[in-house]
């Protein structure tokens, strides 16, 4: 029986004009989007490996140089783009994709296109990511909201219930019609999604990005399912389609327009975090004043330089074995780095803390659960954008060290110290191991949860709503 | 096969149908007469479980429809006042459809469409959309769907209303027909001339009360309609 109604339903919505139009609308929109996140990844991943090679090659072949200008001279590490990011850039536009790695400095990302997008664009960028999180919730709706509420307010449900159907299999038969209707929409666009990623992904990534692309394709599902679900208890529930649809309406602006919008604000007024140029004051007066304040640079400097005329026994600068400039830097670059892991770890912590509610409040609105795990499983996050951060920066520190140590053990003594290639040969290429599929999910334990919360309750709700709606 | 125990319904006070007894038996053609909101589409909605009552019970076929909803409709076939069907698909779609949900065998094409043909549609009209359909047309399609279920009740709301009188009159035959095959067919309806033509018997009803109740075949044209003017009067 369910499959009976599954079929009719599936054959009138394939019938209905309106329905053919709005799908291939969104059809379209949604491979624009997915040729455009290819075409995307494709230039920024080439450009990413010219870039890289370029970098380490004007690393190596700087020439004879003193290596505290090397260090400041510094070299660029490039965040890796997971092939699934076409679907889904989340917060790469905002946060960017390259580090300049240099002395004394923790930089923020450099190249992020939001920088150089217009307010216009920042509302409107076509992704993959928004049109299933946003368009194609609006199409289910379309195609649902009428299931029940029209037939009542038309009579033809009457019919139905005098032929003893079972309501239950009539929701559950509408739910599979309409699913398959929206298949005839998805699977093209999957198809075209997978080659696009088959094609971009060479040496065995897609293989590597089999089991996210998996996980992304059932989150949507299930996010769309919540969607259909909650539409069909509208529907079953409202006095007409008119009523049904504007409510539906109401919850889709809610969900995908407010909910995000709002929540973002409100994490921020609860979690706030200082503004960039506070950030960098704070950070600058703690190098300069000690973290505790009573810890200037100076004193610091001058505490230093007495310990390590007590460890030589020597009683100047000039007698110590080693060159105090090299070892002073690399103190300095230690102090600065305990001071950079404070303030950046507070700052990651509050991003943290508002991601929590962020991904809290999906409670009440389901996109704001998908937003996230899609985010998590295109790589794009941004507790990957900070994992990435640390290794460039573990990799900054380790230049500066080996710079400074240079500097300690062979600029002794000579008014023009000059390192040669050797030197640039010792700082191995950085590689960046980004983290896996276990990690990206413990991050986002919470809205798998929620968002398989929702779709119980909307499979709930729609089955509840339907055994107890009116006929007439 | 139909029957209505003491059945009542209430809406917030107001009383739309009031201990109605009444039973339609296998072959008998039971036409309830009546000014609108005399309870006439309530007893059909009572019978169809559409509406709980508020006491008494419906039953079809010895079955208490309030508690066995789906059971009691596998002999029942309802044609309201207005067929209404999928205007995207086409009149054997349709019958398809509906045949198909209420469990009926899976028939052929052809029996489908024999099944509208002997329901008076005309055969070139079942392969078209149902949107284009005038409603003697969609009542024609409702008919087949009883006979394709092979329904042994028929509740039936004012079936023939706006139908031109020879649509009507082919209507009444398939009534006819149906209940010669052992139908037992309760329907509510205005058209005392059908009512005496069709039907075995007419019970007038009045403010949710049945007032009175006749075998047709004791009355002429005239009796009936002197009688439904007499209750209808105060």
């Amino acid at each position: 029986m369910i499959r009976t109604v599954a079929r009719k339903e599936m054959l009138e919505i394939i019938r209905d004009g309106r329905f053919r139009w709005s799908a291939a609308i969104t059809l379209l929109l949604l491979c624009g989007a997915l040729a455009m996140g290819w075409q995307h990844y494709r230039d920024v991943a080439s450009q990413h490996e010219a870039a890289r090679r370029d970098t380490r090659q004007q690393w190596l072949k700087q020439g004879e140089k003193n290596p505290h200008s090397a260090a400041h001279y510094g070299v660029y590490a490039f965040k890796p783009r997971m092939p699934l990011s076409l679907v889904d850039p989340g917060v790469d536009p905002y946060v960017g994709v390259a580090a300049w790695l240099e002395a004394h400095k923790q930089n923020e990302f450099k190249f992020k296109p939001a920088q150089d997008a217009t307010a216009l664009q920042r509302l409107g960028e076509l992704t993959g990511a928004t049109v299933l999180q946003l368009l194609l919730p609006l199409v289910i709706i379309l195609l649902t909201f009428s299931a029940f509420a029209s037939e009542r307010e038309l009579g033809t449900l009457r019919q139905l219930m005098s032929l003893g159907v079972s309501r239950s299999d009539l929701a559950w038969g509408k739910a599979l019609g309409i699913s398959g209707a929206l298949a005839m929409l998805l699977l093209p666009a999957t198809v075209i999604g997978v080659a696009g990623l088959a094609l971009t992904a060479e040496n065995g990534a897609l293989a590597g990005s089999t089991p996210r692309l998996l996980l992304l394709f059932a989150g949507y599902l299930a996010y769309f399912a919540v969607f259909l679900g909650i539409s069909l208890a509208v529907s079953a529930k409202a006095s007409s389609a008119r009523v049904a649809l504007i409510t539906l309406l109401g919850f889709w602006i809610f969900n995908g327009l407010l909910a995000p919008k709002a929540v973002t604000d409100l994490a921020r007024s609860i979690h706030p975090t200082p503004s960039t140029l506070q950030f960098a004051r704070d950070i600058e007066h703690d190098i300069e004043n000690g973290m505790d304040g009573h810890n200037p640079a100076d004193s610091r400097a001058e505490a230093l330089k007495q310990e390590l005329l007590r460890k030589y026994n020597v009683d100047s600068v000039n007698k110590l074995p080693i060159d105090f400039n090299g070892v002073r830097m690399q103190a300095g670059e230690e102090y600065g780095n305990q001071v950079f892991d404070r303030h950046y770890g507070a700052l990651w912590a509050t991003y943290d803390r508002q991601r929590r509610i962020h991904d809290l409040a999906s409670i009440l609105a389901p996109s704001l659960a998908i937003r996230s795990l899609s985010m998590g499983l295109a790589g794009t996050d941004f507790p990957q954008h900070a994992h990435f951060s640390q290794a460039a920066e573990q990799y900054r520190r380790l230049i500066n060290r080996e710079m400074n140590m240079d500097l300690a053990h062979h600029a002794k003594g000579k008014p023009v110290y000059m390192a040669k290639e050797s030197l640039w040969q010792k700082i191995p290429d950085f590689h960046y191991e980004a983290p896996g599929l276990g990690w990206v999910v413990r991050n986002h334990t919470l809205s798998l949860v929620l968002l398989t919360v929702w779709c119980l309750a909307a499979a709930l709700a729609a089955s509840w709503m339907s055994r107890r709606m009116e006929v007439i | 096969m139909l029957e209505a125990l003491s059945l009542t319904k209430a809406y917030n006070g107001h009383t739309a149908l009031n201990n109605l007894n009444l039973t339609v038996a296998a072959g008998e053609v039971f036409c309830l007469l009546g000014a609108n909101g005399a309870g006439k589409t309530t007893t059909i909605n009572l019978f169809l479980n559409f509406i709980p009552p508020t006491s008494g019970t419906a039953k079809v076929n010895g079955i208490d429809v309030a508690s066995h909803p789906l059971e009691s409709k596998r002999y029942l076939a309802y044609i309201p006042e207005q067929v209404m069907l999928y205007r995207n698909l086409t009149g054997i779609e349709n019958l398809s459809y509906f045949t198909e949900l209420a469990g009926c065998e899976k028939y052929s094409q052809a029996k489908l469409l024999d099944f509208l043909t002997a329901a008076g549609l005309q055969a070139e009209a079942a392969d078209k959309r149902v949107g284009s359909y005038s409603k003697g047309m969609r009542q024609k399609v409702g008919i087949a769907i009883a006979t394709a279920r092979n329904a042994k009740a028929l509740l039936l709301d004012e079936p023939t209303s706006g139908l031109d009188p020879k649509a009507s009159n082919e209507f009444s035959e398939l009534l006819k027909r149906l209940s010669g095959n052992g139908a037992a067919i309760l329907m509510a309806t205005h058209d005392l001339f059908r009512a005496k033509e069709t039907g075995t018997r007419v019970g007038i009803m009045k403010h949710g009360n049945m007032v009175a109740h006749m075998k047709t075949e004791e009355l002429g044209h005239a009796d009936l309609e002197r009688i439904y003017l007499e209750h209808m009067h105060d």
